[in-house]
């Protein structure tokens, strides 16, 4: 009987620790804006997911490209069918690690470096991107602007409508972390 | 010892775990359990027929529809330079999705049938969306129109365009829709449909039913090809008297190119039907590819966002 007791507590500390170091976002929100001479450009999502790793620093995001949303639905069509291709690469995916020196387990604002591999219609790329992080008693919140090359991910954009589509867009993402259960 | 194997085993899964620094395993699942399959066909209508695509909640589509007089045989050639000098039946219309799985719209057609000066009001309801593993394998959109036709009676109460009341103005359109994708380039669809016209020429049919079969192949990211082939039912009594009268009804085939280019779907087709409303262009056709009796169809559809800039910006 005190041998399961044992059992028991050992089991909840493990899992107790592994819990406390991964955190991850079920509704990660990303953003983009690109601003052309014609028009300017905004859709956003709250459909990624996120996950990060205290002790390790390794940080992870993933969206469903198809639930961008755009105010003009031509524009959310033509995204996922010529520019995008969500039929053929359904999600963005980025890999990456905070660099900086930065113990995500004390509670404090850390601007951050990211570095990673971003992989977003089928071409990866490695980036190295600032971002802020923010710990609060248990509670982790990680946000980033950064800027995408589209011709850097084979994105072609047709000379017809170079004054409509930025060459560079800016894109947004914030997670709100909560401790993930390890599975 | 049964006990430390158990706790040899715990050890172990914890090291395990904390060993992963790939987080991606905890998403393996993300994204909806059924993905829709988006972008089935490039708008509303396939060529003459609709398709299961829908406008999306505050769009306006704006239509305009041009059927042209025959390219060859004796209505064509140069002298009409292949049909572009005669007009056999042109529609604008506005069309308005009222959410992203109903639109209505109005339109506007000369008409090219027995009936002219046509008014038209459709309704469009998507039913069931196919989903990327199949668990839905197709879509369904229900069509229901009503045509009215605004022209001054005949005096020849034989005659279908005679009207002795307002209802005999009247016709109407129910139409089902399934269509199916396969892969992200070939589409097919199959749209039953009933066709009502209140008022008929003498031995032609108030409701009749027709089967309409289309299609849509992906050549490039903005252009497609289509085609469309509808089959009436019509009788054969029907059919043996119209004959007598030397009018032989065809079935509708076309086919057509389709071009995006930003704002603009532009199709560039071929039809040997003459009429761009299903009240008459399933019943009514009369003109033969054989015979050079087809002509080319241009439709542009320019859509619009309209509101919902607040909505948006929550």
């Amino acid at each position: 009987m005190k041998n399961l007791f044992l059992l028991f507590s050992l089991v909840m500390i493990t899992s107790a620790v592994s819990a406390q170091d991964v955190f991850s976002c079920r509704n990660t929100r990303f953003s983009f804006f690109s601003s052309a001479p014609l028009e300017d450009i905004e859709a956003k999502t709250d459909k990624g997911v996120s996950a990060i790793n205290v002790k390790t620093g390794a940080i992870y995001f993933k969206v469903p490209i198809a639930s961008f949303q755009f105010r003009k639905k031509l524009m959310q069509d033509h995204f996922n069918q010529n520019y995008l291709e969500s039929d053929k690469f359904p999600f963005a995916e980025f890999k990456g690690k905070v660099v900086e020196n930065a113990d995500l387990s004390r509670n404090g604002t850390y601007e951050v470096i990211v570095e990673g591999t971003l992989n977003l219609h089928g071409v990866d790329k490695a980036y190295r991107e600032k971002g802020t992080i923010t710990v609060k008693d248990g509670n982790i919140t990680a946000g980033s602007t950064f800027n995408i090359r589209v011709a850097d991910h084979r994105i072609d954009v047709p000379s017809m409508v170079v004054k409509n589509v930025a060459e560079v867009v800016a894109v947004t993402v914030n997670a709100v972390y909560t401790a993930a259960v390890n599975r | 010892m049964k006990i430390i194997a158990f706790l040899l085993l715990c050890t172990s899964i914890s090291v395990y775990g904390q060993a992963r620094q790939d987080l991606s395993h905890l998403f393996d699942s993300t994204g909806p359990a059924h993905p829709k399959v988006l972008y089935t066909y490039k708008g509303t209508r396939i060529i003459m027929g609709h398709s299961t695509d829908m406008l999306r909640k505050h769009e306006l589509d704006f239509r305009v529809d041009h059927r042209f007089g025959d390219l060859a045989g004796e209505f064509g050639g140069a002298k009409t330079f292949y049909g572009i000098d005669n007009s056999t039946d042109i529609r604008i219309g506005l069309e308005y999705g009222i959410s992203d799985r109903l639109m209505a719209g109005l339109g506007r057609s000369k008409g090219s049938g027995e009936q002219h000066q046509l008014i038209d009001l459709l309704v469009k309801y998507k039913l069931v969306e196919q989903t990327q593993d199949s668990h839905v394998p197709v879509s369904v959109a229900l069509l229901g129109t009503a045509v009215m036709s605004c022209m001054t009676s005949e005096e020849d109460p034989h005659k279908a365009a005679w009207f002795g009341d307002g209802s005999d103005r009247m016709s109407y359109v129910a139409q089902g829709i399934v269509s199916r994708k396969f892969g992200d380039k070939l589409a097919f669809s199959l749209s039953p449909t009933y066709v009502h016209r209140n008022r008929v020429g003498y031995m032609d049919m108030n409701n009749l039913f027709a089967l309409g079969v289309g299609g849509r192949l992906k050549v490039s990211k903005r252009i497609g090809i289509v085609a469309e082939y509808f089959y009436p039912f019509r009788s054969q009594a029907s059919r043996d008297y119209y004959k007598s009268q030397g009018i032989t009804f065809y079935n509708p085939l076309g086919v057509g190119l389709e071009i995006e280019t930003g704002g603009h779907v532009f199709h560039i087709n071929f039809t040997n039907s003459s009429a761009i409303q299903e009240t008459q262009f399933i019943p009514e056709t009369t003109t033969s590819w054989l015979q050079g009796q087809f002509r080319w169809g241009f439709n542009i559809s320019r859509r619009f966002t309209l509101f919902g800039k607040k909505d948006w910006k929550k």
